[in-house]
């Protein structure tokens, strides 16, 4: 277990100083230091912090299990008899071994395959083969006890078929956590209807994990990067757009409503705007409102590890799993409604052409993780730039601004003593 | 192609063109003729073994109509950023399964290799191919083509069709 201590120094790791302008500019060595990345390990991943480990509805019934990666970490969710979820370090008590190596399955008990130790739903010890020995030889010692060697927890939360879980039990509520602003867009998305999960893409992108977060909290990118966004209105920051942080600045909300592919005085600005293009086949985007309000688009991006995508009918989980200081893989979960009707099921495979490693926006940014990682890399005495819309940490009723990004690294280097 | 389903030795040599010809056209990044490989109609997908083995329906690349596959290719002409890139496919183990109302049902399996500028060539993708293929008046055309990735894992991105 990692002690929870934001805000002490960094000790031992190189005279690291954050630039004095603060959060306005990012230092390139917080992605490359592997001594900055062991940091993040313990105090954030490890750290009391919840994170996000699965939907509810991947493991529906007792016995269902699937796997989960918590920063370097690797997990089990599992139901249990009555219905609750635990989370479980898949690493058995005898001699650290994976236990599970399935991704997702329905078990009785775990048994680990080594030397068949085997652990209940509850990660309880039930037996250890030739405990007592066998014809009065071996065995484990007398004072060996089974409930002392149980497979670890972590403290578990959940809220409307969410699951969270924490290495380092937090004395906030997952609503505490989010905060009012983002739980009330979190709720938007989750609003206790169950879900039904469309499927799974993972891909591995060589950049830090932080250039993930970031990517996600930076409006102004998408109008310029993203042609397909800018084109088709569905994402662009000359339309009605706002940037929402909770108090901590830890998390971020990205909301846009949907436009015309029409020039216009901002339009004018943005190369990527290509008023000639049309889709061959329109129906890749006929989105439907399916959401009360006029948002139309909103990027949740959850402290530590979560984005949550609703792009028109598109929605995913967006998982990030660090991998070491110049790696992370990126797990998508796409899912929908379980009342779903079969058009609308349709309607979000259709729109999952925008997302993924093949989609026709990510890829956008996958490629722009590899192209960052390779210039920051490059020059880890560097530093970003970080002042679009001011150098202050605040909401604001418009996209042209990476105010969340500030407010991320404004929690960060309070967490990371840095 | 494997014996056994009664086909003539004109239609094997007829499927064995169709996979040339396809294999040609994206060989040599003349994306602009796939779609013509296709029906008007048609399922264009890549999805995981782990989607595909679960039921579950998403993919990676998904389209119903040459129209969506014509959008897919002016997608990446003119709309998505990728760092330049050669992609390789090796098609091989062509079987023709079974003759049906609904079309041929063949099978094969595929590797995919990349290289990346200045970089050496890896392996990228490797799967199994499931296609149905209809003859229209003479001339074969995909109606369905699904590719099954062994690994759910893409290394960065996936930006040309399989």
């Amino acid at each position: 277990m990692a002690a929870a201590d934001g805000g002490v120094p960094a000790a031992g790791l190189v005279a690291r100083q954050w630039p004095q302008a603060g959060e306005s500019r990012v230092p390139n060595w917080i992605y490359t230091d592997p001594e900055i990345f062991a940091r993040e390990q313990e105090r954030i991943f490890e750290g009391p912090n919840w994170l996000y480990v699965c939907l509810d509805a991947e493991i529906p019934n007792p016995g269902d299990f699937t796997r989960s990666r918590l920063g370097t970490r690797e997990v089990v969710a599992v139901r249990g008899a009555g219905g609750e979820v635990r989370v479980l370090v898949n690493s058995c008590a005898h001699r650290s071994m994976q236990f599970c190596s399935a991704n997702r399955g329905s078990v009785k008990e775990f048994i680990c395959p080594y030397h068949q130790w085997t652990y209940d739903l509850e990660g309880k010890l039930l037996g250890v083969p030739f405990r007592r020995g066998l014809r009065g030889q071996g065995g484990m010692p007398a004072d060996f006890r089974p409930e002392d060697r149980g497979l670890t927890q972590l403290a578990v939360a959940s809220r409307h078929g969410v699951v969270f879980a924490s290495f380092a039990q937090p004395n906030e509520t997952i609503e505490e956590y989010l905060g009012p602003t983002i739980l009330g867009w979190f709720d938007r998305t989750f609003d206790g209807r169950e879900l039904k999960v469309l499927g799974y893409q993972r891909q591995r992108l060589p950049g830090n994990w932080k250039l993930y977060q970031e990517n996600n909290k930076d409006p102004y990118h998408a109008s310029l990067l993203h042609v397909f966004l800018v084109t088709f209105g569905l994402f662009r920051l000359d339309q009605k757009s706002a940037t929402e942080m909770d108090e901590t600045g830890r998390h971020a909300a990205l909301i846009n409503q949907r436009g015309e592919q029409k020039s216009n005085d901002a339009t004018a600005q943005m190369r990527a705007f290509r008023q000639d293009l049309r889709l061959a086949d329109p129906r890749l985007i006929d989105p439907v409102r399916e959401y009360p309000g006029e948002a139309t688009v909103v990027i949740q991006t959850l402290w530590p590890n979560l984005v949550v995508q609703q792009q028109s009918n598109g929605l995913a989980m967006r998982q990030i799993v660090p991998l070491d200081a110049r790696n992370f893989d990126l797990v998508w979960t796409h899912f929908g409604y379980a009342g779903d009707p079969p058009e609308m099921t349709e309607r979000r495979l259709r729109q999952s052409n925008l997302f993924g490693p093949a989609g026709y926006v990510s890829v956008d940014d996958g490629e722009a993780m590899l192209l960052s990682q390779a210039g920051i890399a490059a020059d880890e005495n560097g530093e970003c730039v970080v002042e679009m819309g001011g150098r202050d940490v605040a909401s604001a009723p418009h996209t042209l601004t990476e105010t969340a990004i500030r407010g991320f690294y404004r929690h960060y280097r309070a967490v990371m003593g840095l | 192609m494997a014996p056994g389903v009664g086909a003539s030795a004109e239609l094997r040599y007829r499927l064995a063109d169709l996979y040339a010809a396809y294999d040609d056209a994206l060989g040599e990044g003349e994306y602009e003729r796939w779609p013509e490989f296709f029906t008007e109609a048609c399922v264009y997908k890549i999805t995981s073994r782990e989607n595909y083995d679960a039921g579950l329906p998403l993919g990676l690349m998904q389209a119903e109509s040459r129209a969506m596959l014509a959008d897919r290719v002016a997608a990446l002409r003119k709309t998505t950023l990728y760092a330049p890139r050669l992609v390789r496919r090796l098609i091989g183990g062509i079987v023709l399964r079974a003759i049906e109302a609904d079309g041929m049902r063949l099978s094969a399996s595929f590797a995919l290799f990349q290289t990346m500028l200045n970089e050496p060539s890896q392996v990228f993708l490797c799967g199994r191919l499931y296609d149905r293929i209809v003859d229209d008046d003479g001339a074969l055309h995909f109606t369905e083509r699904i590719c099954v990735t062994d690994a759910t894992l893409i290394p960065i991105s996936l930006v040309f069709p399989i």
